[in-house]
């Protein structure tokens, strides 16, 4: 049996927290938005990180299923990946004159990716979203994007909805909503909105919260392409949570179809803030054409990192891995709840699994699993998609599936 | 902020306080105390009517105006929301021989929940007082994040994403509510409920105050625990959003 941990140096941190910083926590990564319940139950600082773990300032160890909320995509500190900043880190990193390691990068993106022509760099995913909008409608002319019902681009206004504190309707105004998967209501906005749309922006699937992840049914990305084709409309997609986790080429390769327009950042440098956008030919003069830029986008440290992270992640197959390790860690999470009675439904791809307890639709019995989890050292969250790592061994797989069987004992 | 809303929040959340009023407060209790039953209906052209019924020595509210024995009818929401305000005088179209308890009971009522929801500082001290005044601005709040995701066109933004279920508020030694969603409308009502698929628990009267007149971080509350969620969280969050703008009607 694991301890059950307790958290006396979290809690008094976030106290002093509450006194400085807004929410004490904000964001995603914060108690409150992140579904931290209770948040007596979860770690909200960390001490260190090393490979799948990060130890909380109270001493605890975490398998981390999170990954910094995708980044960690090769193991916290990977050598090879540090080994590259480091060096650069000695050389220089933020100067006057870019470094010429952003061509590097860029050829190795557009090697990478398969409907990559160019690349576009900056630090955040929701800059390259931002980047990826702003190119359709300097493109196109046109003002209208559409969404699908459970995306998430960003925080940026555009990718906020009208009833968001601090967003304007007019913000939204060109903003249209339409149901995942479903091809028709997608044609109809069209239709609707003839020669006004300048693109569809999209996840690759469906990783909304509160909600079993959605593939795309079969057909589905093939017809959003055509309509794009015939309309004009860019085809975006933000490959941001995804990226370098389905297919090293980019989700939409995985999925069969090409983006016009296609965002990186999480995986892309193993933590490294850079995020990446990158399109075809046709678009580069639009990409170009922006007044567009931030005062990091072209420091090296991240580029060297990224470099390194980009090419193990090739030399690995790493997508392949992830999903062989998220296979065989789902299936036995599976096994386990069905052994104390439960069933639990394993929705996305394995290297992105969203978890959910099946016959609870208040949540709540899937909340005190994910609750009892992580006070024994299995770092899950509770409604939103998981990330994979590779320094993830058998042996940490197998304690999670221990873990969650004594979480299961206690319900 | 839209008018019409605003007269569903007035009528639904603001008067129908009164009723709660009058088992909490001995002096409202003894206003609400007739010889005979007595009706009094509000109708908004284009906006909300419902009923106050004086009857059994307490106070409830209906929906429409069919049966009462005075009826005020407003020509606009803006003119309601008038007499709210203080700015427009009512005028019975129906039992004008009534205008009596209008003057006598009905103004003393409202002044009490005046009192109560508009109280300072100083009447706040009081335990017994400040936990009236909390229960029934908790009761406004409550029945206003309905009326505003019904009639709002950004509160109803926010309620076309709320799955149907039962969303439990309460406080710990104080009231609970219900809202019930049901294909995106909202209902409220007084009592925790049986099964909720979503819960926003504030530890207690003095937290929920504090969260009401806006002196601390709803946010940080939760990351301390003083605020308990649990279940389907997005409900919980979509009523947030209707929460803030329960502020802007009501301030």
């Amino acid at each position: 049996m694991h301890p059950v941990y307790s958290y006396e140096k979290t809690r008094a941190m976030f106290e002093r927290a509450v006194n400085v910083i807004p929410s004490g926590l904000y964001g995603h990564q914060g108690p409150a938005e992140g579904c931290h319940i209770p948040p007596t139950a979860f770690p909200q600082f960390s001490s260190r990180a090393k490979g799948s773990y990060f130890w909380d300032l109270d001493g605890n160890r975490f398998i981390d299923y999170m990954c910094a909320y995708g980044p960690n995509v090769l193991g916290y500190g990977d050598p090879d990946v540090d080994e590259a900043a480091i060096k650069q880190m000695a050389i220089a990193d933020c100067v006057t004159a870019p470094p010429s390691l952003i061509v590097d990068f860029a050829e190795l993106m557009v090697d990478t990716v398969a409907s990559a022509d160019w690349a576009f760099f900056a630090k955040n995913g929701g800059d390259v979203t931002t980047a990826a909008v702003m190119t359709a409608r300097a493109h196109t002319r046109r003002k209208k994007i559409v969404f699908f019902k459970g995306y998430y681009h960003g925080v940026a206004p555009w990718t906020q909805k009208i009833d968001y504190p601090g967003v304007l309707e007019e913000d939204v105004a060109n903003s249209l909503y339409v149901p995942w998967n479903d091809l028709e209501a997608l044609k109809e906005t069209f239709e609707q909105n003839k020669g006004q749309i300048a693109a569809i922006i999209s996840q690759p699937y469906m990783h909304g919260n509160f909600a079993d992840n959605e593939l795309p049914a079969e057909g589905f990305w093939a017809g959003v392409r055509k309509l794009c084709d015939e309309t004009g409309a860019l085809l975006i997609v933000d490959d941001v949570r995804a990226g370098f986790r389905l297919d090293i080429a980019g989700s939409d390769h995985f999925f069969g179809f090409e983006a016009d327009l296609i965002c990186f950042c999480k995986a892309i440098a193993n933590g490294y803030n850079v995020s990446c956008l990158c399109g075809k030919n046709a678009f580069k003069n639009a990409v170009s054409s922006l007044s567009y830029t931030g005062s990091y986008w072209m420091s090296a440290v991240p580029f060297a990192a990224g470099i390194a992270c980009v090419q193990k992640m090739k030399k690995l197959d790493l997508p392949k891995l992830l999903n062989e390790k998220g296979k065989k860690l789902t299936d036995g999470l599976v096994a386990q709840a069905e052994k104390h009675g439960h069933k639990l439904i394993v929705s996305g791809a394995p290297s992105l699994f969203y978890l959910r307890l099946a016959d609870d639709d208040s949540l709540m019995l899937h909340q005190r699993w994910i609750a009892e989890m992580v006070k024994r050292g299995v770092f899950v969250t509770n409604h939103h998609n998981h990330f994979l790592n590779y320094s993830l061994s058998d042996e940490d797989i197998q304690e999670t599936i221990e873990i969650a069987g004594e979480a299961f004992e206690t319900l | 902020m839209d008018q019409t809303t605003l007269a569903y929040v007035n009528l639904y959340g603001v008067l129908g306080a009164l009723p709660r009023l009058c088992e909490l407060d001995p002096d409202a209790k003894r206003l609400a105390e007739l010889k005979k039953p007595f009706k009094l209906g509000f109708r908004v052209k284009n906006g909300p009517a419902a009923t106050l019924n004086f009857e059994n020595g307490g106070c409830t509210m209906t929906d429409g105006t069919d049966v009462c024995d005075m009826r005020l009818s407003f020509s606009s929401p803006e003119k309601f929301n008038g007499m709210i305000a203080g700015t427009v005088k009512p005028f019975p179209w129906k039992g004008m021989h009534h205008v009596l308890f209008l003057l006598r009971r009905f103004t003393k009522l409202t002044d009490i929940l005046t009192k109560y929801l508009k109280a300072g500082p100083k009447a706040l001290e009081d335990e017994k007082f400040f936990a009236v005044s909390t229960e029934l601005m908790f009761h406004v709040i409550a029945q206003s994040v309905a009326q505003i995701g019904n009639h709002d066109k950004i509160g109803a933004f926010s309620a076309s994403n709320i799955v149907d279920g039962d969303i439990e508020l309460s406080i710990g030694g104080g009231p609970s509510a219900t809202l019930s969603v049901k294909d995106h409308h909202l209902t409220a009502r007084f009592e925790a409920p049986e099964h909720p698929r979503a819960v926003m628990h504030f530890t207690s009267l003095k937290l929920a105050r504090a969260l009401f007149d806006g002196q601390v971080n709803a946010v940080a509350c939760i990351g301390r625990g003083e605020i308990e969620m649990r279940g389907m969280i997005s409900m919980i969050d979509n009523v947030n959003r209707i929460l803030d703008r329960v502020a802007v009607y009501l301030s």
